[in-house]
């Protein structure tokens, strides 16, 4: 079976799983989970019982987005609004 | 963001909250269940040649510069003078976690050393210290504090693997275990997500020859384990509505756990009383975050959750306070 990824594979390689997001910003999984339902965090998924892949450098720099503007006070609605605008 | 070894990040969950300056029972648990993360760790990393269902351990693997000092703790007394020492991983671990009290002692000093000197772990005065029974009696009493942003890393990267579809990797098939065998699986998931749980372990057993060698392995000892959920049965029944009313009556059934913040004056706003709690935790140098405001505030100390509950207790005069309740899982 596969051994854990290095923080510096996971640093150079364009598709990373919920687990390494988790690894990367320190994101709550239940939360990086709701805002993949939401729709608000893109993934690609080969077959249905597959692990779901993310593009790293964009998804990062959205959870990281997604953070500044709850610390600004706005609400799950409101930051899909945002998003959705981009 | 540094990468962790298994122990290292085992060490992290176990080690956090725990007494630094008592072998109290849950911390001897934990310390039995690091030894073998060492082992976990080393088998992981190729440390062992592997020969059919056999372990070996060759002594210059040891003496080479890249083994840290903890693993030394675990692996010399079970080398003895010995150049190489054959076991199956089930000896090997059972092995690690029966080293004696003094040994746990020394394994624990090295490896809580190594991660001070990362920045990863640190000691501060306990958060029982700041209740007002020992507080007024001068007792110190110190804990261990996990870094608190790695922390939340290491057990929602466990959460988001093992709850997640598609591969486990082998690092969280051991903590998985390592978890088990610590008796703290209740600490991290809930319920539902616990019958997930199992059914992934289940099929990981089925499918992966890791956790085909590894899970039917039990190094528990049955009387630490039993008095551990004993304090947990009893910390279920206080949540209960007859098990809560009793324990306000008798707070002292509670006490390891409850801890009792008094304020310096009656307060009828509950903000007011909130701000007090939260200034008296932070001047003992405790790292509080108010997760949920109101009458009865979720509050995050260190890296625990806590419920606080305003609370009073009769003295000669009666005192009014908050008592902190832990709330699992985290």
């Amino acid at each position: 079976m596969s051994r854990q990824r290095s923080m510096e594979t996971i640093l150079v390689s364009e598709y990373v799983s919920i687990g390494e997001l988790v690894r990367l910003t320190g994101s709550r999984y239940s939360t990086l989970k709701h805002y993949t339902e939401e729709g608000m965090l893109p993934f690609e998924q080969a077959e249905e019982n597959l692990t779901r892949r993310y593009r790293r450098e964009e998804t990062v720099a959205r959870i990281l987005w997604i953070k500044e503007l709850k610390a600004n006070g706005l609400s799950i609605p409101e930051i899909k609004e945002a998003l959705d605008h981009e | 963001m540094t990468d962790l070894k298994l122990a290292q990040s085992f060490a992290l969950i176990a080690l956090n909250a725990q007494s630094s300056l008592y072998l109290t029972n849950a911390k001897k648990v934990s310390l039995r269940c690091m030894a073998a993360a060492v082992i976990l760790e080393a088998n992981l990393e190729g440390c062992f040649t592997q020969a059919e269902n056999k372990l070996t351990f060759h002594k210059e693997v040891l003496e080479q510069s890249h083994s840290t000092l903890y693993r030394e703790k675990v692996l010399q007394p079970l080398l003895h003078n010995h150049t190489e020492v054959i076991g199956d991983l089930n000896w090997w671990l059972k092995k690690a976690s029966n080293l004696s009290k003094k040994k746990l002692k020394k394994f624990e000093i090295a490896i809580s050393d190594y991660l001070k000197s990362i920045n990863m772990l640190e000691e501060i005065p306990s958060l029982l210290g700041s209740d007002m029974y020992f507080d007024s009696a001068g007792v110190e009493m110190r804990a261990y504090r996990s870094n608190l942003e790695t922390y939340s890393r290491i057990t929602e990267n466990i959460r988001a693997e093992i709850l997640e579809e598609g591969s486990v990797t082998d690092e969280i098939i051991c903590m998985l275990w390592l978890l088990r065998e610590s008796g703290c699986m209740h600490d991290f998931f809930s319920r539902n997500e616990l019958e997930k749980v199992n059914t992934r372990m289940n099929e990981l057993y089925q499918s992966n020859l890791l956790a085909k060698a590894l899970f039917p392995i039990q190094i528990h000892h049955g009387i630490e384990l039993g008095i551990k959920q004993l304090l947990e049965m009893k910390t279920k029944f206080m949540k209960t509505y007859t098990g809560s009313s009793i324990n306000f009556f008798f707070p002292f059934l509670e006490r390891s756990q409850a801890v009792f913040i008094e304020t310096e004056a009656w307060f009828d706003n509950s903000n007011k009383r909130l701000n007090s709690v939260l200034t008296r935790l932070r001047s003992y140098g405790h790292e509080v975050k108010v997760i949920e405001g109101g009458s009865i505030a979720t509050l995050k100390i260190d890296n625990m959750l806590y419920d606080a509950m305003p609370h009073f207790v009769i003295m000669r005069v009666p005192i009014q306070g908050v008592r902190l309740v832990p709330k699992h899982p985290v």
